[in-house]
């Protein structure tokens, strides 16, 4: 009897435990909104170097009861895995930036997003360029689901250094006038490697993707059909021919590679929209002084720009709205541009003696304000479509093959054709 | 209180064995078969997280899918080639050093317990360490090829120096793990019949062959069937190969993109759930059919009668 009673014991205990075990499955979350007067967090996701780490030290020193947390991943990453969140409804942070590449696809969904406009973000709308503000503008126009942060005027880095080392001009009008078109962007890049024998631009996917920036249709129209064979194929075209003249280093963007070759010098050019130039400062910071800025060919374009947006489900709206207007305020869009490069995109502040006059010293002194500023104001920027996030990985993915030899030239085209409608579709 | 006590006893003997092993059966129904049938369901709908308009029931829509997709072919492909280059020279090899283990040694402790270290070192970190041996560019894997006169590869340009990366890193991590478990299968074999063998003028080879194989048969079955499984799920390592481990793409052109990378990528990144719901489920078929063909096969090859 005894023993028995003591089995029971055991048992209910085994029983009990295993309760508590499944109960601490389900719970555990810190999904309470958070108290008054204690403190909110609000969490920012992004991806590289948004510029935010001295701000959010200002934010937070002004605003006691906030804490801010940074959440930077890989780019495509962070846009799948907001997608993600949405859907399940939880778990999303409170400011989601969103590049200009994945922005149609979200403003689609604009009742997953707080309407800025009842924030009273409708007085923004002047200050913004004209495009930036639509672009992030549900399709009736009534709902804002973002507000811009930069734009990815494009413009050409080099290395002076290794210009000079190959015999070629180093001074930023005269290698601007180098190449007025990217025909002859690719026959400067034949004489480097020629007299260097390094190769002169990092990846095929860095020339393509400004390439196509610049044409006036990108990977879809506006009745999101998908158009390769406008201007993709021109700057698919353009891409391979300088591929196939040599002039790659073949270095995977983004990758480990990649960054070991700023650091190692194993390209000379880099196309180079206003954000590049904070990559470049945080990758190789050794190589202080030997970059500058030139003219891209071809003309200007758009390669990226960001929109800094609050999901519905934000707990704490209000306050990650405030965050939000803080941080497009002039001071701190200018602050983000002196620290990482991104250009604002309220042409307003191109004007200001802050942007304007601004040299840095990081790449030779050039004024990269006025420069990176003249190239956002003169742009008519595409339509990105829904999938072109995945489209333009697609294209890429092909770029690279070619460059590891495991796709002829003759047949990539064909190759991108069949992995871009496969993305379309996917 | 008499009748108390005897439903109390009655309930001990009947039931309680049943309450004691409850708590595993309700975690395995809840993570482990719940999932498995919901996922089931899942595949007969069109379910996509990028456009949820689009919702109800596809039937076998998506199961018509995969035989054509062309994607899911190259991953099924990809699969079974890293799979014959890491489980055969792993378990081969596992055997030979379990059988070297298994005779007299100096140190014989240190040499059982470092067979295990590879196993115990977290799969992610050692990944990253084997990425610097197969770099392209300052790889040591290139260096030592170099200095034997081997042209550098590119070792994530093309499908079998891919493949043979792969593999490399499952059988340095499992070698050891299996070849323990051989050991202590072996260590159950009396010595005398090594002995009687032996006086009948057998050597090491035909002992291996024709005495051991055999009377460890059923771990080695054991272990066959473990790495199918886990070779046909292949993931970890493809994903951190790639030189952007997010894009879950195994190469620019797929060179070595497994199955489960490409379901990983059409539920998450595609975020189409419908359809990645079928691919996991075909895997699972896939895997139960291969299982049961090799566990055939070693028992044929190892003259067991079962």
């Amino acid at each position: 009897m005894r023993l028995h009673r003591s089995g029971w014991v055991v048992a209910t205990a085994l029983v009990a435990v295993g309760a508590l075990a499944l109960a601490g499955c389900k719970g555990g979350g810190s999904d309470e909104p958070s108290k008054p007067g204690g403190a909110v967090e609000l969490k920012i996701a992004f991806w590289g170097d948004f510029g935010l780490d001295e701000l959010k030290a200002k934010y937070e020193a002004a605003n006691p009861n906030v804490k801010i947390v940074l959440n930077s991943g890989e780019y495509n990453a962070q846009h799948e895995d907001l997608q993600k969140k949405l859907i399940a409804g939880s778990g999303a942070p409170d400011i989601a930036a969103i590049d200009e590449g994945f922005i149609v696809s979200f403003r689609s969904q604009a009742d997953k997003f707080v309407n800025l406009l009842d924030k009273g973000a409708s007085k923004y709308q002047d200050k913004y360029l004209g495009w930036k503000w639509k672009q992030s503008l549900s399709a009736d126009g009534k709902t804002q689901i973002g507000l811009g942060t930069d734009v990815g005027g494009l413009a050409m880095c080099y290395r002076t250094d290794l210009f000079k080392a190959a015999g070629l001009p180093v001074e930023r009008d005269k290698v601007s006038a180098l190449w007025p078109t990217w025909d002859d962007f690719i026959k400067t890049g034949q004489d480097y490697t020629a007299k260097s024998k390094k190769k002169f631009v990092d990846n095929g996917t860095n020339l393509f993707n400004p390439i196509l920036g610049q044409q006036p249709v990108g990977f879809y129209d506006e009745s999101e059909t998908l158009k390769m064979d406008g201007g993709p194929k021109a700057a698919f075209d353009m891409t391979l021919k300088a591929v196939g003249a040599g002039l790659s280093a073949n270095l995977p963007a983004f990758s480990p590679e990649w960054n070991a070759g700023f650091v190692k010098g194993d390209f000379a050019v880099l196309a180079c929209p206003a954000w590049m130039q904070g990559h470049i400062k945080n990758t190789a910071p050794d190589t202080a002084g030997k970059w500058d800025v030139a003219a891209i060919p071809g003309g200007g374009g758009n390669w990226g720009g960001s929109f800094l947006t609050v999901p519905k489900q934000s707990k704490n709206a209000d306050e990650a709205y405030k965050l939000l207007e803080w941080l497009i305020q002039p001071e701190q869009q200018i602050e983000i541009f002196k620290k990482v490069g991104n250009l604002p995109s309220q042409p307003a502040l191109y004007k200001d003696p802050a942007i304007a006059d601004f040299k840095n010293p990081f790449f030779s002194n050039a004024p990269v304000g006025q420069i990176f500023s003249k190239t956002a104001e003169g742009l008519t920027p595409q339509y990105l479509g829904k999938k072109n996030g995945p489209t333009r990985v697609a294209v890429e993915n092909v770029i690279n093959s070619v460059q590891a030899g495991t796709t002829k030239a003759a047949d990539a085209w064909a190759q991108a054709l069949k992995e871009a409608d496969k993305a379309s579709k996917a | 209180m008499r009748g108390l006590s005897h439903r109390l006893h009655r309930f001990d003997v009947k039931h309680m064995p049943y309450v004691l092993i409850a708590p595993f059966f309700i975690l395995f129904a809840i993570f482990g078969l719940f999932p498995l049938i919901f996922n089931g369901v899942v595949a007969l709908r069109t379910w996509r997280l990028d456009d949820p308009a689009q919702d109800g029931w596809a039937g076998l829509a998506n199961f018509e899918r995969l035989l054509t997709d062309e994607d899911f072919g190259n991953a099924l492909y990809n699969t079974f080639g890293i799979f014959v280059l890491s489980t055969v020279p792993q378990l081969l090899l596992a055997l030979c050093v379990a059988f070297l283990l298994n005779r007299r040694l100096r140190g014989q402790t240190w040499f059982r317990v470092s067979m295990l270290l590879p196993y115990i070192t977290p799969l992610t970190a050692s990944t990253l360490v084997f990425l610097v041996v197969f770099g392209r560019d300052t790889g040591v894997a290139n260096w030592v090829l170099s200095v034997v006169g081997v042209d550098a590869i590119d070792w994530r340009a093309g499908k079998l120096q891919s493949w043979v990366a792969i593999a490399t890193m499952v059988n340095w991590k499992w070698i050891g793990y299996n070849a323990l478990l051989y050991l202590s299968a072996m260590q159950t074999i009396p010595r005398d019949i090594y002995e009687a063998s032996a006086l009948d003028g057998a050597t090491a080879w035909k002992q291996l062959w024709r005495i051991t194989v055999p009377m460890i048969l059923p771990v080695v079955i054991f272990t066959v069937v473990l790495s199918t499984i886990g070779g046909l799920q292949l993931f970890t390592e493809p994903m951190l190969l790639d030189s952007n481990p997010a894009s879950a793409s195994g190469g620019s052109n797929g060179e070595w993109q497994t199955i489960a990378q490409l379901i990983y990528k059409v539920g998450w990144k595609n975020l189409n759930l419908g359809y990645a719901a079928a691919m996991s489920w075909a895997l699972f078929l896939i895997i139960v059919v291969v299982a049961v063909v090799n566990t055939v096969l070693t028992n044929r090859l190892g003259g067991g009668k079962r």
